[in-house]
């Protein structure tokens, strides 16, 4: 009886573990790419792919043949007694083991290659140490001199970011809490109405709603401020994270407050004491989802905040890195290594809470 | 179970521990950073405090009682000036040292706020009621939308006639002039930088080994092509990947090209979209460049990676050792992508070739139009110092500018390379800015680029593409 019912569940986990894996590596294998780019030499990046870091067989010269010099290329060429096209020589043409391609076709020389194991184990720290840094630049000052103005690294608009971030999570979700609650179980009049507008405003696109706000906030001072980003990222976040916390306060148990009620607990007591700790795990998911999304934020960032120093954040610091004209593009592998430290730190941490959520919900059934 | 937590609990401690590292790492150099401003500053200073406000400005005659006098002699001391561009990153670094030796010696606090995303939000800040004082448009016909609606303050209404033309030539202040509402001309902005596009680059020490000369003319140029092809190298390296932009150095080659084969009003009717791309002067001019392009013999990579290959790597090849390639058309600005640490006699450019004798050797341009929207005096100020080669000093000095205005002393200049361009822009026979950035952005940042790399990269053949070009207009 019991090998019957384990069977089925174990061919289902089969079935998740494989759909699990290839997710993982469909993601993994991109992300692997970038943290190998962002070791390499720029110059490197720009001749062979990451993946040639990874032992593999490869051409390499053994002998170089000098040809004569006035050869003329646009006729066969005579290379060790036989003639090749031009075209195979700029592409290499097997012969037999070997391989035969131009290596100057300007001073006639041809270069002779064996397939042997090789990888490219060219690496440098030279990305990372530029983008926590800065970077340098030399300029000409009025008066002749030359100065190297080291730009300012990543330090700054880290901590903006944060000084951005942390508010914009911790507002909005104490007050969609607040709200989730009311709504999942206070009798109030228009409940359902007001709900309904909530859920409504979920499918507005922020994008519409930019520069109505902006010219309230010319209005009110509150351009390029941090209280006016909070108050940004706070509104546009709310519908989803009140609907979030609602879902999950209204499957708590009604015994529960009606008992705590009659003990003579008011709406606030048995909200701190009841309803968030019981709700920690959807806190913690909820707390994972905008942390992220106001991260990784660049428009709301772009229109509100702008980027004076003072205030511009990681992802536009980030933005600017490549240069007005894209040149340090290599830059960016290893900049998107920095700015992914934070969120990952702050999903393992609060993980725990997550699964445990999950767990809990299992184990009761 | 138990396992599980535990791993998950050292997995967190780790990311923790790694990410406490990367904070101390930032911080340290945070204070470095500092430490290194601080330091520059400090040099800065006694020079400062030489410069009085009335010997800053010697390029230009400073009309008596303008603002631009009232703030050098400290009347608009601690005043703020806001601005927003898209230069970031180095360009920013210098033009802050530029506008420097002004800030100290007027005390307005001169705040230039940089993004990449330039193009796309100025729209957003001057409709959203928050438009800066002065921004800085790279590309006119994005501006000629403010001024039609009226949001841009004419700059001739503070600063007199004979003033700007003392500091531009006439073909730039025409450049400038933009209808307004009700269809009234008015002064948009102040040129305050400019490129020069018409320029060919070689590598001078390969070039002058192998015994190549300078062709003058467009036969000349390709009877190089061909010797360089002969001697087992390809002429050209020619990139047009530059992502969401991809295409626009090809519409500078047209672009050159046009005025070399057909008469400037032409090109000027062409810009304005009353000749069309599906006209046999404008094919005419597209098969010229493809004459280059598509063979195989004449472009490093061939005609397929030109569309593959970023406009900034395009260059590279010209600096390796044997050189993979030998000629490179493109502008002034592109000395920022050659090798690191290159010595300037180690390359230099020569003009476009001529085609046709008769228009001569045109100067393709493009430049950087500082638009006011805020009228308020210290603002004038700011514009007025924008008009003077002084607020570009650093830039020239460090390179990769040339100044629009008059009166930018021979010794300014980084190298003699760049001293040319400006020269070449001086004398040039006909100068037109670059029609791409003038026509509406449907086309001139819409279906000209995508057209163009349709057509190189062969999947549209050339009336196909010339047509996909075209339609842009009707949007």
């Amino acid at each position: 009886m019991r090998k019957k019912v384990k069977a089925p569940r174990r061919k289902g986990h089969w079935l998740v573990n494989l759909i699990l894996g290839i997710i993982c590596v469909v993601w993994f294998i991109p992300t692997l790419g970038l943290l190998i780019s962002s070791v390499r030499p720029a110059a490197d990046i720009l001749q062979t792919g990451w993946w040639t870091v990874i032992p593999h067989r490869q051409w390499e010269t053994v002998s170089q043949i000098k040809l004569d010099r006035d050869t003329d290329l646009r006729k066969p060429i005579e290379v060790n007694g036989q003639s090749f096209p031009d075209d195979q020589l700029k592409a290499g043409v097997e012969v037999g083991d070997q391989r035969l391609i131009w290596e100057n076709r300007r001073a006639r020389t041809v270069d002779v290659q064996e397939k042997k194991w090789g990888s490219s184990t060219n690496f440098t720290l030279q990305n990372y140490e530029t983008v926590l840094g800065g970077k340098e630049y030399k300029i000409t000052q009025p008066d002749g001199t030359v100065q190297t103005e080291q730009g300012s690294g990543m330090g700054r608009s880290f901590w903006n970011t944060i000084a951005v971030v942390v508010p914009s999570t911790v507002i909005p979700i104490f007050i969609a809490s607040f709200a989730a609650y009311a709504f999942a179980w206070l009798k109030f009049k228009g409940r359902k109405a007001f709900f309904i507008v909530v859920i409504a405003l979920l499918v507005v696109p922020l994008q519409v709603a930019l520069i109505p706000i902006l010219r309230d906030y010319t209005a009110l001072g509150l351009n390029g401020t941090y209280f006016g980003i909070w108050m940004a990222h706070t509104a546009f976040g709310l519908p989803l994270i009140t609907y979030f916390m609602y879902n999950s306060i209204s499957q708590l148990p009604k015994d529960l407050f009606e008992s705590a009620f009659m003990d003579g607990a008011s709406n606030f007591t048995i909200f701190s004491k009841l309803i968030l700790p019981l709700s920690v795990p959807a806190l913690a998911s909820i707390c994972i989802f905008q942390f992220l999304w106001v991260w990784n934020d660049y428009l709301v960032s772009l229109i509100f905040l702008g980027s004076q120093p003072e205030v511009q954040v990681l992802s536009m610091s980030i933005a600017n890195l490549v240069g007005s004209r894209g040149s340090d593009w290599h830059l960016l592998t290893a900049a998107a290594f920095v700015s992914m430290l934070t969120p990952l730190a702050v999903f393992f941490a609060l993980q725990k809470y997550f699964v445990r959520g999950l767990l809990g919900g299992s184990v009761k059934g | 179970m138990k396992r599980k937590w535990k791993k998950n609990g050292s997995m967190t401690l780790m990311m923790v521990l790694l990410f406490s590292v990367v904070m101390s790492a930032c911080s340290g150099n945070s204070g470095t950073t500092n430490s290194s401003q601080t330091g520059t500053e400090g040099t800065g200073t006694p020079a400062a405090t030489t410069t009085s406000g009335a010997d800053l400005i010697k390029t230009a005659k400073v009309p008596a009682g303008s603002e631009l006098e009232k703030a050098l002699n400290g009347e608009y001391k601690g005043k703020k000036v806001t601005m927003y561009g898209p230069f970031v990153d180095a360009d920013e670094q210098k033009f802050n040292a530029s506008i420097k030796a002004f800030e100290e010696a007027t005390g307005i606090d001169i705040a230039y706020e940089g993004s990449k995303e330039f193009e796309a939000t100025v729209n957003v800040r001057v409709n959203g009621g928050n438009a800066p004082d002065i921004a800085d448009f790279p590309q006119p016909g994005l501006l000629e939308g403010f001024v039609k609606s009226g949001k841009v303050i004419d700059v001739a209404s503070f600063m007199p006639a004979d003033y700007l033309k003392q500091q531009y030539k006439e073909s730039w202040l025409d450049m400038a002039q933009m209808a307004g509402p009700e269809n009234k001309d008015i002064t948009a902005g102040v040129w305050a930088r400019s490129s020069v596009k018409s320029l060919v680059w070689y590598n001078k020490k390969a070039f002058d080994e192998a015994g190549y000369t300078v062709p003058k003319t467009w036969d000349e140029m390709m009877k190089l092509t061909e010797q360089i092809a002969a001697d087992g190298d390809p002429a050209w390296s020619v990139g047009i990947e530059s992502g969401a932009a991809t295409g626009w150095p090809a519409t500078d080659w047209l672009e050159d090209i046009m005025l070399r084969t057909t008469t400037p009003e032409n090109y000027d009717k062409w810009v304005k979209g009353e000749l069309p791309f599906t006209d046999p002067i404008v094919k005419n001019a597209v098969t010229k460049m493809s004459d280059i392009w598509f063979n195989k013999d004449y472009v490093y990579g061939g005609r397929s990676s030109i569309v593959t290959t970023n406009f900034g790597d395009a260059v590279k090849p010209l600096f390796t050792d044997p050189p993979k390639a030998w000629l490179h058309r493109q502008a002034g600005f592109i000395v920022s992508f050659f090798p690191e640490g290159l010595p300037a006699d180690q390359y230099d450019w020569f003009p476009f070739p001529s085609i046709d004798a008769k228009y001569g050797t045109p100067a393709l341009i493009s430049g950087d139009i500082y638009a006011m929207f805020n009228d308020r005096p210290e603002v004038r100020a700011v514009m007025e110092f924008f008009t003077t080669a002084e607020s570009l000093q650093s830039w020239i000095k460090s390179g990769g500018v040339t100044p629009p205005m008059n009166g930018t002393p021979d010794d300014w200049f980084a190298n003699d390379q760049e001293r040319r361009m400006s020269e070449f822009v001086q004398t040039a026979d006909t100068i037109r800015f670059d029609g791409s950035d003038l026509m509406p952005g449907s086309v001139g940042a819409g279906t000209f680029w995508k057209g163009m790399t349709d057509y190189v990269s062969g999947t549209a053949n050339l009336d196909e593409a010339m047509q996909e070009i075209q339609s842009g207009w009707k949007k």
